[in-house]
């Protein structure tokens, strides 16, 4: 057995047994079924609303606002990135201040979002589109603040005009720079759409892990819950491997 | 008398530093407020006048008026942070400790950190009820992962020849965590427990806007209930400044505790 399949079979060993643990407490009756479902019931009411409730449909709403904010935060991030390194002096006098409200708890201001956008997925994007520009923006200026001064330097050398030096010097330079950014940002957009979505009960998943913890409905709550917690694991580990890729 | 003149070279030059450059967006952004509440341009209600805003944040920081909300808030996440230090310090020395154990949970710890934390708001309830407990649960777990993320850390800058030096000069494990381990991982300890205050603020005041009795966060859905947009926003000013002096408070309390200096991260990715 190689070294890294030991270490999922002990991965997945860890988290099954607990799973084990939870389902042999509720069926046992030590736990009761009104605080805790057991993971396979969970499981089967995840399921059935997969395949007959509107949880694709949910969750296609969740991958929606995603996709919107990464979208958002991507145009505006990289261009406004590019300009805070191209203007020395904004750059610097913009980077304290985006690194404070970046590690500010600007979620709480999610009902001025609400007051803006309505209770409406315009909502959630708009906020979490804060979390991915800000990211996105830092790895840009760095990336372009970083590339190393000879490979400009060979560029003029050899002649190439200024849309050359930036095709071919200057984005492979700062591409894997600015990927880091993206994957920063994707990780904070997911986080914020779904803690969104849960508390002010708009848009996709946490919205429905909303609407069954209000309906007290134990076994759809766990479902949701373990539908969020997949969604991120998947999202997370989607991004691992683009990452892997991109970096080969 | 001679009056001093206005050197508008001087002044150029002030306005061209970081501070200057802040400043001037500063006004610039006041005043763009208030043109676009005063003239109702784009929802009034939405942009009251600063002046407004800055007369509520008067009032809760000279009267007692937030004081009930602000101790629930307090009592929530300084219990958050202390049952995150306490598990999550001991645990990560106890993961970071051995390699193959830290193989096999690392992995697990930083997949968990990704999920939003907020989203473990309802099986809080279920288990502790509406009351501070519940926020108070949200806030740990927030607080948690960076915790014991940054000890692991800590642990793992640990120079192993330093372990086996105080090993040969017959060092009990005792010893050994508290003269070798303890001092070395101190700094990443302190950053971890302060980005992990950032995270347990968050958890705590968001839970709060959620379903709550009492606290900040509770207080700004009240208002935002009740259409009171400038006292939310004096709010949410109130809420940040503290954030801020806590941060600062914190920062420079371990810049005096811990010998080497870290580098500081981010709240967000931990609420």
């Amino acid at each position: 057995m190689s070294e890294s399949t030991r270490l999922t079979a002990w991965r997945l060993g860890i988290i099954f047994g607990a799973l084990l643990l939870v389902e042999t407490a509720v069926r046992g009756g030590w736990i009761s079924t009104f605080f805790l479902a057991a993971p396979t019931r969970a499981v089967i009411v995840l399921w059935q609303q997969l395949v007959h409730g509107n949880a694709l449909l949910l969750t296609g709403i969740t991958l929606f606002e995603i996709a919107s904010c990464l979208a958002i935060a991507t145009v505006f991030g990289v261009l406004a990135g590019f300009f805070l390194w191209r203007y020395k002096l904004i750059g610097t006098s913009y980077e304290m201040p985006l690194a404070a409200l970046f590690s500010s708890p600007i979620i709480l201001a999610y009902p001025i979002f609400l007051v803006t956008f309505g209770r409406t997925s315009a909502a959630v994007i708009a906020l979490s589109s804060i979390f991915g520009l800000i990211p996105i923006i830092m790895n840009t200026k760095g990336a372009f603040q970083n590339v190393n001064p000879i490979l400009l330097q060979v560029g003029a050398s050899m002649n190439l005009s200024r849309q050359q030096l930036f095709r071919h010097i200057l984005i492979p330079a700062v591409a894997p720079t600015i990927f880091s950014g993206f994957r920063l940002a994707l990780t904070y957009i997911l986080k914020s759409v779904l803690g969104l979505e849960y508390v002010a009960q708009v848009g996709g998943v946490g919205m429905w892990l909303s609407d069954a913890s209000y309906k007290f409905e134990i076994e759809e709550v766990y479902a949701g819950l373990f539908g969020t917690i997949s969604l991120s694991i998947l999202f997370l580990y989607l991004i691992n491997r683009c990452e892997h890729w991109f970096r080969k | 008398m001679a009056h001093a003149q206005p050197n508008p070279s001087a002044l150029a030059a002030k306005i061209h530093t970081p501070f200057g450059v802040q400043a001037l967006t500063l006004l610039g952004l006041v005043a763009i407020w208030e043109f676009i509440g005063r003239s109702g341009l784009l929802f009034p209600e939405l942009f009251p006048s600063i002046g407004e805003i800055l007369q509520s944040l008067w009032i809760y920081v000279t009267t007692p008026v937030m004081l009930p909300h602000l101790k629930a808030s307090l009592y929530e996440v300084g219990g958050a942070i202390a049952i995150a230090a306490l598990s999550g310090i001991p645990l990560g020395i106890l993961w970071g400790s051995k390699r193959s154990w830290l193989e096999i949970v690392e992995p697990l710890i930083l997949y968990a950190a990704v999920v939003p934390k907020i989203v473990i708001f309802p099986v809080f309830i279920l288990f502790l009820g509406i009351d501070v407990h519940s926020k108070l649960a949200v806030g740990a777990i927030a607080a948690f992962f960076p915790i014991s993320l940054l000890t692991i850390a800590g642990m793992r800058e640990v120079k192993k020849v330093y372990v086996d030096v105080a090993r040969t000069i017959g060092a009990s494990p005792v010893q050994i965590a508290k003269n070798v381990y303890l001092p070395a991982i101190a700094g990443q300890v302190f950053t971890g427990i302060r980005i992990g205050l950032g995270a347990a603020v968050t958890g705590a005041l968001l839970a709060e806007t959620k379903i709550a009795k009492a606290g900040l966060g509770f207080m700004i859905v009240e208002y935002y209930g009740q259409f009171r947009i400038a006292d939310m926003y004096s709010l949410l000013l109130f809420i940040f400044i503290l954030a801020s002096l806590a941060n600062w408070a914190m920062k420079s309390l371990f810049g005096v505790l811990s010998p080497v200096s870290r580098q500081s991260g981010d709240a967000g990715m931990y609420f």
